[in-house]
């Protein structure tokens, strides 16, 4: 028996609607999550067991953004810090990225450099910072240094991995089919470790941002960083709380925004989210 | 004339119970527009062959002679095709096949039509922007075909390609490399464990022994094109062949006896 063209559109339908059906209660359940969340902490705010100096109720907080937004002090802070972050987060890719591709081919390179990243991935970023002040002063470029010794190395030893990894066939292809030199990097080693690139880039800009914070707190200048610590001298416990939103969602965007644009390119070529 | 000569090669691996041989002291002569065929059990060293051959792998001992010219490495005028069909995900279809041609400087038109022609030859036109994971196994090994084919080599290595695919694309496979050795005589090295296979495709088969990386015996196939795997005269060669490859994985297996004692 064989079903009809009419049933077959019924059931394309109703798959249609189903993975949408899915998708749309997920998010339902994420806002829902959230509002209930919020509902509580004031309910928690309300029951006054704190003073509002340390357990500010959440009208405070938004207040505090929304008063940060308008008095332009937080687009003010956002833009130094996402300067800072695109300078010392651009300079981290521009060089680990070429860094990466070449200690996973050259292994005299790797045996040398490549261990010498390993031991300082080992050390927090902000341990830069002593020295950064002592080098550059207190100035815009000690914290872009800070970002780069943050994230330069987990950028580099990501991509050198995934070079390594590489299925071999690839390679053997590629010189079957006459790619040398400069045209090997460029035509085969760079697209094959697209994954990998994309994933170094990834955890680079966690690592890059989390320095930035950490630079920004323990420095007294502008930032979103900063604006934080200001809360904490201030005693403006609404203004903490306003900034620690603010970076979470400055770090949620980018991911959802570049990255996830980065790996569905690589979904629809590789077929996956890997290499095979 | 000799178009590839393995003069003495050996290969030796260093596994844990002692040296391997991948090939040793090996002599073998191919002439140009030969279609050799290489048999034997597994591990006895047909995929080291090619890859020595290939320039892959250099031998320890030994040389390859490619037109009485000693091999140093890979070259475009070897090309091999992998049991893997080896394509680049991050490419196309059709960017896949031309990409040799981008590698060697030619135009951009030029690269383009004769992909046009190729993708034609291996019915594939409909698929040329597709990405490689949307095709199946037996369209992914016609597109490996078609980037082996534009390189024009002189020399084809083939290392199992249809070693995983369904018999009927197999079968459609065998039609069209037959096809392309007929027409452009091309000298061509396929490795398989497939005895049928390599009767219904070579002029010469090779069976190679079980261990120490040597050549057991030669069979000349000279039977009438085109060959069909169900020829009867196909089957009885093949039979013979097996016949012996299974005498030798036997003797083989004998002598790792004596061994453990």
């Amino acid at each position: 028996m064989s079903i009809d063209q009419e049933a077959q559109n019924d059931i394309a339908k109703a798959r249609f609607f189903a993975q949408g059906y899915y998708v749309w209660r997920g998010r339902a359940a994420r806002l829902g999550f959230f509002v209930l969340l919020i509902a509580i902490w004031q309910v928690a705010a309300s029951l006054e067991l704190w003073s509002e100096v340390i357990f500010p109720p959440p009208k405070e907080v938004a207040d505090a953004l929304v008063i940060g937004m308008r008095d332009g002090t937080l687009p003010l802070a956002i833009r130094a810090s996402m300067q800072r972050l695109c300078m010392g987060y651009g300079t981290s890719l521009f060089i680990g990225i070429p860094l990466g591709l070449l200690l996973g081919r050259k292994r005299l390179l790797d045996d040398t450099i490549g261990s010498l990243a390993v031991g300082l991935q080992a050390l927090p970023s902000i341990c830069w910072l002593p020295m950064a002040v002592l080098w550059f002063g207190l100035s815009e470029t000690a914290m872009q240094f800070v970002i780069i010794m943050g994230s330069l190395m987990s950028i580099t030893l990501a991509v050198r991995d995934g070079v390594k990894t590489i299925p071999t066939l690839y390679l053997r292809a590629a010189s079957i089919l006459g790619a040398t030199g400069w045209r090997f990097y460029w035509y085969v080693l760079l697209p094959a470790s697209l994954p990998a690139i994309i994933t170094g880039a990834k955890l680079g800009w966690s690592f890059a941002w989390r320095s930035l914070m950490a630079a920004e707190l323990l420095y007294v200048t502008s930032g979103i960083g900063s604006t934080l610590m200001m809360g904490r001298e201030l005693h403006d416990m609404a203004l903490v709380v306003a900034a620690m939103i603010l970076i979470i969602a400055i770090g949620l965007l980018t991911d959802r925004l570049i990255f996830r644009f980065g790996e569905s390119f690589i979904h629809r070529r590789w077929g996956f989210g890997g290499r095979g | 004339m000799t178009k590839v000569e393995l003069i003495n090669v050996s290969r030796v691996y260093v596994g844990q119970s002692g040296p391997v041989y991948g090939l040793s002291a090996l002599d073998l002569q191919i002439a140009e527009g030969e279609f050799v065929c290489i048999v034997g059990p597994s591990g006895c060293g047909k995929t080291t062959l090619l890859n020595i051959v290939a320039g892959f792998e250099p031998p320890d001992l030994g040389e390859v002679r490619i037109d009485g010219e000693k091999i140093t490495g890979p070259g475009t005028s070897r090309f091999v095709m992998f049991q893997e069909h080896a394509l680049f995900p991050w490419l196309n279809v059709s960017q896949n096949i031309m990409f040799g041609l981008k590698m060697a400087g030619i135009h951009k038109s030029e690269r383009e039509e004769r992909t046009a022609l190729l993708l034609k030859t291996v019915n594939l036109s409909d698929f040329s922007t597709a990405w490689v994971h949307e095709l199946s196994g037996g369209m992914k090994q016609r597109v490996a075909l078609a980037r082996a084919l534009i390189m024009d080599p002189d020399i084809l290595l083939m290392d199992e390609p249809f070693g995983a695919l369904d018999s009927q694309t197999r079968d459609m496979l065998h039609e069209e490399v037959e096809l392309v050795w007929q027409r452009t005589k091309k000298t061509i090295i396929f490795v398989t464990h497939n005895v049928r296979e390599a009767v219904r495709l070579g002029t010469r088969v090779i069976l190679m022994a079980a261990k120490g990386g040597k050549i057991l015996r030669e069979y000349p196939i000279d039977l009438q094109r085109n060959r069909y795997l169900e020829d009867i005269e196909v089957v009885k060669i093949a039979s013979q062949i097996r016949d012996d490859l299974r005498h030798e994985v036997l003797r083989a297996t004998m002598e790792e006896g004596y061994h453990v004692d």
